[in-house]
């Protein structure tokens, strides 16, 4: 039981961020970003070139698995997204541009990374053990960060001026533009840090999971269900998705073999938006 | 007149693929298998075409392919039943399944839809692989009977390639029928529609199943041909390609899936050299074909007309 | 019995009581205009009694049967139709196909009859189509059929979604603010447009801000206020109406204070 709980805080926290990150993006510029879990397995990359392989320090590799990805972001908005959504007479336009994004950064790294499974030495060793439940100080490292992430990105979002211009963009997009945002950088600043915050995703959990390239996909669904879970571009709807989903797989797993814990996941999604397709905290119709 | 040269190039079509191809190709097996392969995706993709004409993104036809292909696989293994038989249960199971699934998840549109259908081909999978003895979990099934009368590639091409023709005249008839222009309709405006007496919720209920009843056929007819089906026979990137022929195509005619189908699909087998690129190609080809071709490569006419016209209409400098 | 009857009918959103207990009955031929200042609930009552929202409480009746709960396709089919507040047309088709795919409720053959194109259902288009054309002639639409409807200008789409309401052969109308960003010019004219919808046998039932066009059109006005009923009857009546004035006034002293 403890061990479950254990489990789920640690999963939920580092999936608040790649929610967090999806959702940004969505709500500042109404794009569901299909590369999103491609972005974090960059990232984990990164952290297993810097850190594992180059034996550099963990912090060095986990800022460059946030640029390098924020980087590609920012390159993907100011070059594909912002010209295709200027001219698109199809509202589907944008969005294949994003699975076209994500096949190509799959492929990509597929040919620079290769397809073997690349773990990463521990950065601190030990055990913590609390009611009955073991968590390693890597996995506690895991949660701290991620949650200091959080907080960060949430002050930067509430306190600072382009946090403000991009939840007055996603709000009302007209009426920002009126007030003067200046929507083509907040855009791109948006989606660099929402990119920035998968790599961090994948630069902190690559010390749990490793990393291998053919997991992009698999993350871009657990974005999308945790959205789904939580109602698209709501933060509040991010921060619950993560839980839930964190949760439902330390759950699944400690009950059930690997794979039928995710069956049991979608079709309990799938039940859960017959009840509620906006999710729980979005609007009806996103 | 639109429609008398539609349905000369239909005949134009049909006759490459059932008079012309056969004659050139008849014993080169890899061909036939290439156009084999090209005219049951082409297929498939008719289907999502449908399903794009009432503005949802189906990224679920891998799914239905899936269901297909083991509804073929299990009664030809365990119950030897006829493939003939099977290949129309497997259309109708597949609708089934798509009627059941497709009443709740045809509420989301937009994101939502394309990714709750998205992940209905990542369930299909688990399921399959989860099936115990029943689908064989990840060993998958093997060795499922050729169907009778299909035994060389050619009559397994002609079969194929009369499944498109069949497959094209129906969602060209779709396409031309009252029900298509209601199809379309709610597209641009579900309540709209809704408030002119048209049951929105039944129509594009229509529209999926027919779509999963056309992937469900391509899948048995791959398993059939394979004879063989795996949990991963069809994964999220199969579910998206078969979007991708509609959208290079263009999802403006119901020529666009089929162009988008064959001219990937062989391309690709004449360009072997890059065949290992194959999945970063389509990558690059969708951003691409985005940037330049919104409208798919059925419009490339069009545009290149339009910048004629641009250029023409500068005035030449001094 | 009247031709439709509103019973006590609320809706309820979170906290908000948007329509309260209101009441009143259409009379078949009548043109009724629904007034109030914004936010007084009148859309919420449109959509109420158009299906496209369930109330909280009362009954909604079609010829005395009742249509509360039903969806807006079926209240269709009983012959009762909305227009929309914004010029709700399907852009990407023409302004003939639009008003072709608005005799939906007509059409009779099976799905594999029109698959096969069989001369019924090829009959049945002909006739659609013949039909169309007169209504958008009727509206002033001619010339317009083959023109793609995101190409109208504004008071043609006006028109059209009008036409393509008619192309129901509803029963009962209801037209959501039918003269909103109208010229007077263009007011005059749908106006005339729409004493012919009722000189031709239907029921108006309209939601509109234009004081004068609404004095000038309608047989009976009901006033909302706050989601409540709070007067009824003809139009001068409307006009001497103390509870009225005062709805209206008091919205132009906060209007004032700000």
């Amino acid at each position: 039981m403890a061990q479950i709980l254990i489990d789920g805080s640690v999963l939920s926290a580092s999936y608040a961020l790649i929610a967090l990150g999806i959702t940004l993006i969505f709500s500042i510029m109404r794009l569901l970003n299909f590369a999103h879990g491609e972005l974090f397995m960059i990232g984990a990359f990164m952290v297993y070139y810097v850190y594992g392989a180059w034996h550099l320090p963990f912090v060095l590799g986990l800022l460059i698995a946030a640029l390098v990805p924020a980087l590609i972001g920012a390159c993907f908005e100011k070059f594909l997204f912002r010209r295709v959504m200027r001219v698109a007479t199809r509202e589907e336009n944008s969005m294949l541009l994003a699975v076209g994004t994500a096949i190509l950064l799959d492929n990509v790294a597929l040919f620079l990374f290769g397809e073997e499974q690349h773990g990463v030495p521990e950065t601190i060793s030990g055990v913590l053990q609390i009611a009955g439940g073991f968590l390693p100080y890597q996995r506690l490292v895991v949660v701290v960060m991620s949650l200091a992430l959080i907080a960060l990105l949430l002050g930067f979002v509430q306190f600072s001026r382009p946090g403000r211009a991009m939840r007055a963009l996603a709000q009302d997009r007209d009426a920002a533009l009126l007030m003067g945002v200046d929507v083509d950088r907040t855009s791109m600043l948006g989606f660099a840090i929402g990119a920035g915050l998968a790599g961090l995703a994948g630069g902190l959990l690559v010390t749990i999971q490793g990393v291998n390239a053919g997991i992009g996909v698999d993350i871009s669904i657990k974005a999308f269900i945790m959205i789904m879970i939580g109602g698209a571009g709501v933060v509040s709807g991010a921060l619950l998705g993560a839980l839930v989903l964190g949760f439902a797989e330390s759950i699944g797993y400690s009950a059930l073999p690997g794979s039928e814990t995710y069956l049991l996941i979608f079709v309990a999604l799938v039940l859960f938006l017959i009840i509620r397709p906006q999710g729980i905290m979005g609007h009806p119709w996103g | 007149m639109r429609r008398f040269s539609a349905l000369i190039g239909f005949a134009l079509f049909a006759a490459v693929m059932l008079i012309a191809v056969p004659l050139a190709l008849a014993g080169q097996g890899y061909w036939l298998t290439v156009l084999t392969t090209a005219a049951l995706l082409a297929f498939g993709s008719l289907g999502v075409w449908l399903t794009f004409s009432i503005g949802r993104i189906n990224i679920a036809q891998g799914a239905f392919a899936l269901i297909g292909g083991y509804v073929v696989a299990i009664l030809g293994t365990r119950y030897h039943v006829s493939f003939w038989l099977s290949l129309p249960l497997a259309v109708l199971i597949a609708a089934a399944v798509a009627r059941l699934v497709g009443w709740p998840i045809l509420r989301l549109r937009g994101v939502y839809f394309a990714m709750i259908t998205l992940s209905l081909t990542e369930v299909a999978s688990l399921a399959f692989l989860n099936g115990g003895s029943f689908t064989a979990g990840a060993s998958g099934i093997t060795s499922i009977p050729r169907p009778a009368l299909l035994s060389s590639s050619l009559s397994i091409y002609l079969a194929s390639a009369l499944l498109l023709l069949i497959g094209i005249a129906l969602a060209w008839r779709f396409a031309a029928s009252p029900t298509g222009a209601v199809f379309r309709s709610l597209r641009q405006g579900e309540e709209l529609a809704a408030s002119l007496g048209i049951d929105v919720a039944r129509y594009r209920l229509l529209a999926f199943v027919v779509s999963s009843g056309m992937g469900g056929a391509a899948g048995a007819m791959f398993a059939a041909f394979q004879q063989n089906i795996f949990p991963t026979s069809y994964t999220v990137n199969d579910s998206v390609n078969f979007m991708l022929y509609c959208f290079l195509g263009g999802l403006q005619s119901v020529a666009g899936p089929v162009v988008g189908a064959f001219l990937l699909v062989i391309a690709f087998q004449l360009l072997s050299v890059i065949q290992r690129f194959q999945a970063l190609l389509y990558g690059i080809f969708m951003i691409a074909a985005m940037l330049f071709l919104p409208n798919g490569l059925m419009s490339l006419p069009q545009v290149l007309a339009a910048r004629r016209h641009e250029r023409d209409a500068v005035v030449p400098p001094r | 019995m009247s031709l439709l009857e509103i019973e006590g009918v609320s809706r309820r959103f979170g906290g908000l009581l948007a329509v309260n207990d209101v009441s009143f009955a259409v009379e078949t031929g009548e043109i009724l205009s629904v007034i109030g200042p914004n936010g007084a609930g009148k859309s919420t009552l449109f959509k109420l009694i158009a299906g496209f929202l369930k109330p909280s409480a009362g009954r909604i009746l079609l010829d005395g049967k009742r249509i509360d709960g039903l969806r807006p396709h079926t209240i269709a089919a009983r012959g009762l139709v909305r227009t929309f507040q914004e010029t709700t047309v399907f852009r990407e088709m023409t302004a003939l196909e639009n008003v072709v795919v608005a005799h939906h409720l007509r059409r009779r053959g099976s799905i594999l009859a029109e698959l096969l194109a069989t001369p019924g259902v090829q009959n049945e288009q002909e006739n659609f189509v013949a039909n169309a054309k007169e209504i958008l002639a009727h509206l002033g639409l001619s010339g317009f059929e083959d023109e793609s409807a995101r190409n109208l200008p504004h008071g043609h789409l006006r028109a059209l979604g009008i036409a393509m309401t008619l192309a129901v052969r509803p029963r009962v109308i209801l037209l959501d603010e039918p003269f909103a960003g109208m010229n007077s010019e263009e007011t005059a004219r749908a106006v005339q447009i729409v004493r012919g919808i009722r000189a031709s046998g239907i029921t108006v039932v309209l939601v509109e801000h234009d004081m004068g066009a609404v004095m000038r059109i309608s047989d009976r006005i009901i006033v909302l206020n706050f989601g409540t009923l709070i007067a009824s009857g003809s139009p001068a009546a409307i006009q001497q109406d103390e509870t009225v004035i005062d709805a209206y006034l008091g919205r132009a002293d906060e209007t004032a204070a700000l």
